[in-house]
């Protein structure tokens, strides 16, 4: 794969310090028939950047993030996140998934909670166990929640049941429970798979800004070409498994494209681009 | 392209002819066999339609001398109809609590791992990281395993007669059922909530308090009161062997020959056994 240089996006965040830095990271499942979902990735993230993962399903999107915050151990390779090694060791990661937030393709609200309560669960790694055993939170937590809430407008749903909301209100709490954690990383793994272009856009604007105004840093796994070009400042186009591209999402050319989703080699795969 | 197209749909039509020709010959030998074995069985434990119309008229003595019930004793049976529903309540309760932390211990995804920093590789191999998984399923198994009855038997003559050693033996039972049946829940939840939460950093307690437990407490307390409903049933019977209830009086009345006063016994367990059921079906309804 011929693989693009590393280039840094739009002026301004070049001097920020980096966020996330993920050196030769590879990832093997087990098990009957191998699969390699991450060969020797590297990326660099600046503090405050909304980048973007492109790539087809199965490229190994989901696998990179969940490395990130160790909800998959990779093989080898190192992960660092605010100056911080992600080790297994459990202390050590819960500080540093303390600082991670993530949203997911299915939500993943706990449903029978209500809103609230989902937010709040965000500030749990904040708190001993004894306090989480009578399901108490103090009311600074829910001062922070509300506000969290009010940012991607839901707080007129606070009391409801998690359950009764709709797809994109409830992607839209999820962002909130990531927020409420005060993270300085957001990672967001097909924040709109699920949901219908107008509701995506709205979802993906609420990202967008979130890195702006909070200065959090945001990694967005996409596969849809169109949504990167519209959002992204950077694109990181990863296929089977390896970085094929890093730059601007301007850079994104039909040749590149064709990299990433590999359009020569397996007809008929290309109805999302 | 066509020719090798039919070629193709009339191959795999007879393979589907042979196909269906091996299942009925396979469900012809299994069916055979069944038929087999179950009219041996019934052989060898005597089941006789004969002797049961022979004793037909035996059946209607017994009958006759409970008819009609004295309905009298009804007043005399207050106080076991609402011991048996105490034994009940209790013995459903503690279960309740004792089964909350074993059907955490039960279950593969809350179980604690057991990791020595030896053999690991062999260890998981065995699946014995999952010590306290497997050593919790051997209890619950034999809780559930063994009858009301026989624990009431032991209690009985380790706390003597009365109520409380059907407490007892209610209790350890249902712990057995209620706890296999909640661990199983629990392995069954939706794992993206579970990631959800650890994705926050909350540790393994918290994920469970504010992952799993949300997702089975209305399995949870929809099974208790189930249990609760199998439990009075239990504790109607539990008397026999001296642990309180109704049949304790059920079985004084017969042994003293006073079948007019069984009847009424049996009479009186059969109304509280139907309002359970009423009741717990209602009461779970608005649960669900």
């Amino acid at each position: 794969m011929n693989q693009e240089p590393p280039e840094t996006t739009t002026p301004g965040q070049e001097r920020n310090p980096t966020m996330v830095s993920v050196k030769d990271v590879s990832k093997t499942y087990a098990g009957a028939g191998a699969t390699e979902a991450l060969r020797n990735v590297s990326i660099e993230v600046r503090e405050g950047e909304f980048l973007v993962i492109l790539g087809p399903s199965g490229a190994g999107k989901s696998t990179l993030m969940r490395c990130i915050n160790r909800l998959v151990e990779p093989t080898s390779g190192s992960i660092i996140v605010d100056g911080r090694e992600v080790t297994s060791r459990r202390r050590e990661l819960r500080a540093v998934r303390r600082q991670v937030g993530m949203v997911f393709q299915q939500f993943n609200l706990v449903k029978r909670l209500s809103v609230l309560m989902n937010v709040l669960s965000g500030r749990l790694a904040y708190h001993t166990l004894w306090r989480s055993l009578i399901y108490s939170f103090n009311k600074e937590d829910k001062r922070i929640a509300i506000e969290c809430l009010a940012r991607v407008n839901m707080e007129h749903k606070t009391f409801q049941r998690a359950d009764t909301l709709s797809g994109g209100e409830q992607q839209r709490v999820a962002i909130a429970r990531a927020l409420a954690q005060q993270p300085k990383v957001i990672l967001a793994d097909e924040p709109v798979a699920s949901l219908d272009p107008k509701i995506a856009r709205q979802v993906l604007t609420y990202l967008k800004q979130i890195a702006g105004e909070l200065g959090i840093t945001v990694l967005c796994n996409l596969h849809q070409v169109e949504y990167a070009r519209e959002y992204a400042e950077r694109v990181v186009g990863l296929s089977r498994g390896a970085v094929v591209f890093d730059g601007p999402s301007g850079k994104l050319t039909d040749d590149i494209l064709q990299q990433i989703y590999y359009r020569d080699s397996e007809a008929g795969d290309d109805d999302d681009v | 392209m066509t020719m090798t197209f039919e070629r193709d749909v009339a191959a795999t039509l007879q393979m589907e002819a042979a196909h269906r020709q091996r299942r009925f010959a396979k469900g012809l030998g299994w069916g055979g066999l069944t038929v087999a074995v179950l009219w041996f069985t019934a052989d060898q434990i005597g089941m006789n339609p004969l002797a049961l119309i022979k004793g037909a008229d035996h059946m209607w003595d017994f009958l006759t001398r409970m008819f009609p019930p004295d309905l009298s004793y009804i007043f005399f049976l207050g106080r076991a109809t609402v011991e048996t529903v105490q034994i009940a309540v209790w013995g459903t309760l503690l279960a309740v609590v004792f089964s909350i932390p074993l059907s955490l211990l039960a279950a593969r995804n809350t179980t604690p791992l057991v990791m020595l920093p030896w053999f690991t590789e062999t260890w998981q191999r065995l699946s014995l990281h999952l010590l306290v998984f497997h050593l919790t399923r051997l209890l619950l198994n034999m809780l559930r395993g063994i009858n009301e009855l026989i624990f009431a038997l032991i209690f009985v003559s380790a706390v003597g007669l009365g109520p409380f050693a059907g407490v007892l033996a209610i209790a350890l039972h249902a712990t057995g059922m209620l706890a296999k049946f909640c661990g199983e829940e629990i392995e069954g939840v939706d794992q993206g909530q579970i990631e959800a939460v650890q994705a926050t950093g909350a540790s393994k307690m918290q994920v469970i308090l504010f992952a799993v437990i949300p997702q089975v407490i209305p399995a949870f307390i929809s099974y208790s009161i189930f249990r609760f409903d199998v439990s009075i049933r239990s504790a109607t019977v539990l008397g026999l062997v001296g642990a309180g209830g109704l049949g304790f009086s059920l079985i004084k009345t017969m042994k003293l020959f006073k079948y007019y006063e069984t009847a009424t016994c049996i009479l009186v367990i059969f109304l509280l056994v139907a309002g359970a059921d009423w009741i717990c079906s209602k009461w779970r309804a608005k649960v669900i």
